[in-house]
C-alpha cells in the first residue's frame, strides 16, 4: 500500500482523456466482456495489441498501467500453480502424490493469469484516466434507464460516487492503522502465515470505526444541509457524443465482435 | 438513539463499499486470502444487518463489481458466481433482521447472519451448478471450497461482525436495536 494507489486519477491531456466518460466506462464493460470471450491464440494478439495501443494513446505508464498486477503477483502464481498441477490427469508429464503436471493445465493456467492481467489493465487505464466524479457521473447517466421499473438511479449514482471518493482515504487510514499496530508488536512482515493472519485481523475493527465516524460525520453534515433525498437534484448535463466517441466505441465493439468471430 | 435516516443509510452503504475495495487489498500480503478469509464479506453482511435489505443487496451487488473495477480482485471469471453470492448474503442478513425480534441483539444477530451465510452459499453452489460451471460442480467441491477452504473465513465472520456491531452501537455510531434492555 506503499506504491501509488490503484485505479488513482491521474489528469492529462491525452486522446483517451478526453473521451466521453460514459464511452470510457461502456467501453471498459465491452472489452471486458471480449476478454472473457478470448480463445485462440490470434484473440490475445488482438486484445494486446488494443491495450498496447490504448494505454500509449493514453500517455500512462508501463508501470501505472501494470501497477496492481504487480501487487496480484502472489495471486498469479498460485492460480499458475493450481492450474498446471491439478487441471488435468489426462497426459500428465508425470504423477506423484496429488500431483499432476500437464501441457493442457500449464496453458490453461497462463490463459487464466492471462485474462485478469488483460482486465486489470483494461480498468487501469480508465480509472487512472477519468476522475472519481465523471466515472459517477457516467455511472449514473448509464443506469439512469432503471428509474424507469422504479429503481433509484440517482440514490445508487450518489451511494457508488461516495463509495468512489472514500476508496482512497480508507486506504491511506488502513496504512495508518497498520502502522500503528506496528508500532505495538504486530508482524505483517513475518514469513510465517499465520503470523501474517494474525497481525492483519486486529485491523478490521478499527478500520469499520474509523470508517463509521466518518460516515457518521457526513451524514449529520448532509443533513444539516438540507439533503433529503437524490431525487430531484440538479446535476452535470453530458454533451451530446463526439465524433472520436463513437469512433472509440466502434472499435471496441468491433474487437468484441471479432473475438466472437474467431472463437 | 432515533431510527437512521435514509441519508445515514445510504452514507453508510457507501462506506462499507469503499471497504469491499480496501479491506481485501489489506489481506492481499497474505497468499490465497480472498478465498480462505473472506474479508470482502464482512462490509456486506455488515451493511445487511444495518442498514437492511434493500441496502444490503446494493453493497452486494457492486462490491464485488468496484472491486474488480479499482484492483482487479476478485477476477472477472468469478465475479458473477461472487456478485450473486454478496447480494444474497446483503439481501437475507437484511431481511431476517428485520424480521425476527427475540429482544436479545445478539441473538436476532446470530440467526440473521448463520441463515444469510447458509442461503448464500447454497445459492452460489446452485449458480455454479446451473449456470456458470455446469457439469464441472460437485457436492464435494461445493462443499470443499465454500465450507473446508473459507472456515478460517466463517470463523472470523462469526466472531468479529458481531462484534464489529455492539463496537459500533457503543460508540453510538449506530442505533441500539433494544434501548431499554441495553
Amino acid at each position: 500500500m506503499n506504491r501509488l494507489p490503484t485505479g488513482m486519477y491521474l489528469p492529462g491531456d491525452s486522446p483517451i482523456h478526453r473521451l466521453d466518460p460514459r464511452v470510457k466506462l461502456l467501453g471498459l464493460f465491452i472489452s471486458v466482456t471480449a476478454i472473457i470471450l478470448v480463445r485462440p491464440l490470434i484473440g490475445y494478439g488482438v486484445i494486446l495489441a488494443f491495450l498496447a495501443f490504448t494505454v500509449a494513446l493514453s500517455g500512462l505508464s508501463i508501470k501505472i498501467a501494470l501497477n496492481s498486477v504487480q501487487r496480484l503477483s502472489w495471486f498469479f502464481l498460485v492460480i499458475f500453480m493450481m492450474n498446471t498441477f491439478f487441471y488435468s490427469p489426462e497426459n500428465a508429464w508425470f504423477s506423484w502424490w496429488i500431483f499432476t503436471p500437464s501441457s493442457a493445465g500449464l496453458m490453461q493456467g497462463v490463459d487464466v493469469v492471462l485474462r485478469v492481467v488483460f482486465a486489470l489493465v483494461a480498468s487501469n487505464v480508465i480509472t487512472s484516466s477519468t476522475a472519481p466524479m465523471e466515472i459517477t457521473n457516467a455511472l449514473e447517466a448509464l443506469i439512469s434507464p432503471f428509474k424507469l421499473v422504479g429503481i433509484p438511479a440517482e440514490q445508487i449514482a450518489m451511494i457508488l460516487s461516495i463509495a468512489i471518493q472514500f476508496i482512497p482515504t480508507f486506504s491511506e487510514e488502513t496504512e495508518m492503522i497498520r502502522k500503528a499496530q506496528t508500532a505495538r508488536g504486530a508482524r505483517f512482515d513475518s514469513k510465517k502465515l499465520t503470523e501474517k493472519a494474525a497481525a492483519v485481523l486486529p485491523l478490521v475493527v478499527p478500520i469499520f470505526l474509523s470508517a463509521f465516524k466518518r460516515a457518521d460525520e457526513l451524514s449529520i453534515a448532509m443533513e444539516a444541509r438540507g439533503y433529503r433525498s437524490a431525487s430531484g437534484r440538479t446535476r452535470k448535463k453530458f454533451a451530446p457524443l463526439k465524433v472520436d466517441d463513437y469512433f472509440a466505441l466502434l472499435i471496441v465493439i468491433a474487437i468484441c465482435i471479432l473475438q466472437i468471430l474467431i472463437r | 438513539m432515533k431510527e437512521m435516516s435514509v441519508v445515514k443509510k445510504s452514507i453508510i452503504t457507501a462506506v462499507c463499499l469503499a471497504l469491499c475495495v480496501v479491506l481485501p487489498q489489506a489481506f492481499h500480503a497474505i497468499p490465497n486470502a480472498g478465498s480462505v478469509y473472506l474479508p470482502m464479506h464482512i462490509p456486506v453482511l455488515l451493511c445487511g444487518l444495518i442498514c437492511g435489505w434493500p441496502f444490503g443487496l446494493l453493497c452486494g451487488l457492486a462490491g464485488p463489481a468496484l472491486s474488480t473495477l479499482f484492483t482487479g480482485m476478485p477476477p472477472v471469471a468469478v465475479l458473477p458466481v461472487m456478485i450473486i453470492e454478496l447480494a444474497v448474503y446483503g439481501l437475507v442478513s437484511g431481511l431476517i433482521m428485520s424480521l425476527i425480534r427475540t429482544r436479545k441483539t445478539y441473538v436476532d444477530l446470530y440467526i440473521s447472519l448463520i441463515i444469510a451465510m447458509v442461503t448464500g452459499r447454497i445459492v452460489a453452489g446452485l449458480a455454479r451448478a446451473f449456470i456458470f460451471a455446469r457439469g464441472a460442480t460437485t457436492m464435494a467441491t461445493w462443499a470443499a471450497s465454500y465450507f473446508v477452504t473459507s472456515l478460517p473465513g466463517i470463523i472470523i465472520q462469526l466472531v468479529l461482525i458481531p462484534t464489529i456491531v455492539f463496537a459500533l452501537m457503543n460508540a453510538r455510531l449506530i442505533p441500539r436495536r433494544y434501548p431499554k434492555s441495553a
